[in-house]
């Protein structure tokens, strides 16, 4: 879409509520809510998309920039305001069970996220490359008036693709929630942690964004046991910097694509 | 001339003002008003007049409110040498930055703006040893002007002022002289401003590190005032987006539109607080939720911010 919602952790941080709340009231498992909120957030993603995002979706990147900030300011204090700031927990039956996998013990939960956020991106991948409409959605990113002209409803293909990526990271709160505590501004450490990978695989590319992801995790991992855990999201956000620095496109983008003004 | 007799209006009034007022809430809001107006324009002179949108402003403010501290608890020395330190390393600062906006575009230079000021946030909560870590350090009070420990809130709204003015003035530089038509130039095309021999990179960078500097002078300045320097307040994204949001519903890119969006942003915020700030902390997100909808509803349906309404009246 080469939009860059900024509001991204803060659709995150509703699905990690959405599984709080469903367990807390309804004693909803998160992993039976995951079943309810796909849709739910598809249908959030469509009523933020036409209710804030089609006016400016064509305007300049700093109308885009402020709007998406203003929204994620908005949902952050709109969650402050009605749930207040605690930090909440999602407290499963198995939330202590682990996992060993041949010496490597894992929270079972942490694991569960893992097999499905895999799946999840390997559906997405599949989807985006084999679907028609993954076609289209790419042909549209890629010259939206030559899509135009090849008769791609463009307005439908970016309100859809909006929607898709809110639905994903909606899931993806959902799933975060039995392993991180929930509190308004939860989706921040988390977004970062995604712009980086984006960033690190280059736009567009989600095979990158999936190996990118996997290098994170491993600075983050050895930058913990060498330096300390206290120090670990610096040690990222500077290594974030110097990819900014020396290769914006990241490892497997197109060298100058970031100065298309992505 | 007009736009001269509107700045000559707020400015008299402003200063005035701590003639005729003596209510200390008020003259309170006066100063933070100044203070914020005036790192809204710093901000401005990067994001409105350079096209340079920075959402990591708030490292630069935070740098002139640690040197400030610094200077008085750790080094005992005259904040005022905290004020120059502090512009010194956010010039040097905005310098690097400035070198990041010329490699990157649009959103990514915004992403890297905020990735700097959550360093720097990083860094001073947990460097415990040299700046407290997230305790946030008390500021001395010292009293004399020397050490900036003034409890007469009338000297602050002068002192403000004086930087108000300073920043104003060199706003109005900036949309009156060749090297201001050239960053405009830069700003709207850059590739035909290069092509016409403009030296885009090094005018980018130099708006950037002008910018950066006095916001340090602002935060320094906040810092001595405030009396108190939270690392989670003075490096927060939320600090950044208010320059922004200042400069924007006064005028992006206007001499006197920032300090205009200040009034507005201040005195909302400042009567929030006070009306629901005591009903338990977590109402404080009020006003932060109408800052949010400010800033969407300002940039789609009134780009030109409130110097936009004067120009068509």
């Amino acid at each position: 879409m080469r939009v860059v919602n900024f509001a991204h952790g803060e659709f995150l941080m509703l699905g990690m509520y959405a599984a709080f709340w469903a367990f807390t009231l309804l004693h909803a498992d998160p992993y039976l809510t995951l079943v309810v909120a796909v849709p739910l957030f598809l249908a959030v993603g469509w009523g933020s998309y036409a209710l804030i995002m089609r006016p400016i979706v064509h305007t300049s990147h700093n109308v885009q920039v402020f709007t998406t900030v203003g929204l994620s300011i908005v949902l952050q204090n709109l969650a402050l305001v009605l749930w207040t700031g605690d930090a909440r927990f999602v407290r499963t039956s198995y939330y202590a069970s682990v996992i060993n996998l041949g010496g490597a013990v894992m929270n079972l939960a942490q694991a569960v996220a893992f097999v499905l956020a895999v799946a999840a991106t390997a559906a997405l991948f599949a989807f985006m490359r084999f679907s028609y409409t993954g076609k289209l959605m790419r042909a549209t990113a890629q010259d939206r008036s030559a899509a135009m002209l090849m008769g791609i409803d463009t307005g439908r293909i970016y309100a859809l693709t909006w929607s898709v990526g809110i639905a994903c990271v909606g899931a993806a709160g959902v799933l975060l929630a039995p392993v991180y505590p929930v509190y308004p501004t939860a989706g921040l450490q988390f977004v970062l942690i995604a712009y980086i990978a984006v960033v690190l695989g280059g736009l567009g590319d989600m095979a990158g964004a999936l190996i990118a992801a996997l290098i994170i995790a491993a600075v983050e991992v050895i930058g913990s046991y060498t330096i300390g855990t206290s120090w670990k999201e610096m040690l990222y956000l500077l290594l974030f910097i110097a990819i900014l620095v020396v290769r914006p496109a990241g490892f497997f983008g197109q060298r100058g694509s970031e100065t298309l003004g992505v | 001339m007009r736009t001269y007799a509107q700045a000559f209006v707020f400015f008299a009034a402003a200063g005035l003002a701590p003639l005729v007022v003596d209510d200390a809430f008020l003259l309170d809001t006066l100063v933070l008003i100044l203070v914020w107006g005036c790192a809204a324009g710093a901000w401005n002179i990067a994001g409105g007049y350079a096209g340079q949108i920075s959402l990591g402003h708030s490292a630069f403010f935070g740098l002139g409110a640690y040197a400030a501290a610094l200077c008085g608890v750790r080094w005992n020395i005259s904040p005022w040498y905290g004020v120059a330190i502090g512009a010194a390393v956010a010039t040097a600062a905005g310098t690097v930055i400035g070198f990041l906006a010329n490699r990157l575009r649009g959103p990514y230079f915004v992403i890297a703006t905020i990735a700097v000021s959550q360093v720097l946030l990083l860094g001073a909560a947990r460097w415990r040893g040299f700046t407290a870590g997230s305790e946030g350090i008390p500021v001395p009070f010292r009293a004399g002007f020397w050490t900036l420990g003034i409890a007469d809130k009338r000297i602050w709204v002068w002192i403000v002022l004086v930087l108000a003015l300073v920043v104003y003035l060199l706003q109005l530089y900036l949309e009156r002289s060749r090297r201001g038509f050239q960053l405009a130039a830069v700003r709207e095309d850059e590739d035909a401003a290069l092509s016409l021999g403009v030296r885009a990179r090094r005018l980018k960078v130099a708006a950037i590190a002008a910018s950066a500097a006095f916001t340090a002078v602002c935060g320094a300045l906040w810092a001595q005032y405030v009396g108190f320097v939270d690392p989670l307040y003075v490096f927060s994204v939320d600090l950044s987006v208010r320059f922004a949001l200042a400069a924007i519903i006064g005028g992006l890119g206007t001499a006197l539109g920032p300090f205009l969006g200040s009034v507005l942003v201040t005195t909302v915020e400042t009567w929030l607080r006070a009306e629901f700030g005591g009903l338990g902390s977590h109402l404080v997100g009020l006003y932060l939720i109408l800052y949010g909808t400010a800033l969407i509803l300002m940039v789609r349906y009134a780009p030109q911010g409130l110097m936009g309404f004067f120009r068509k009246s």
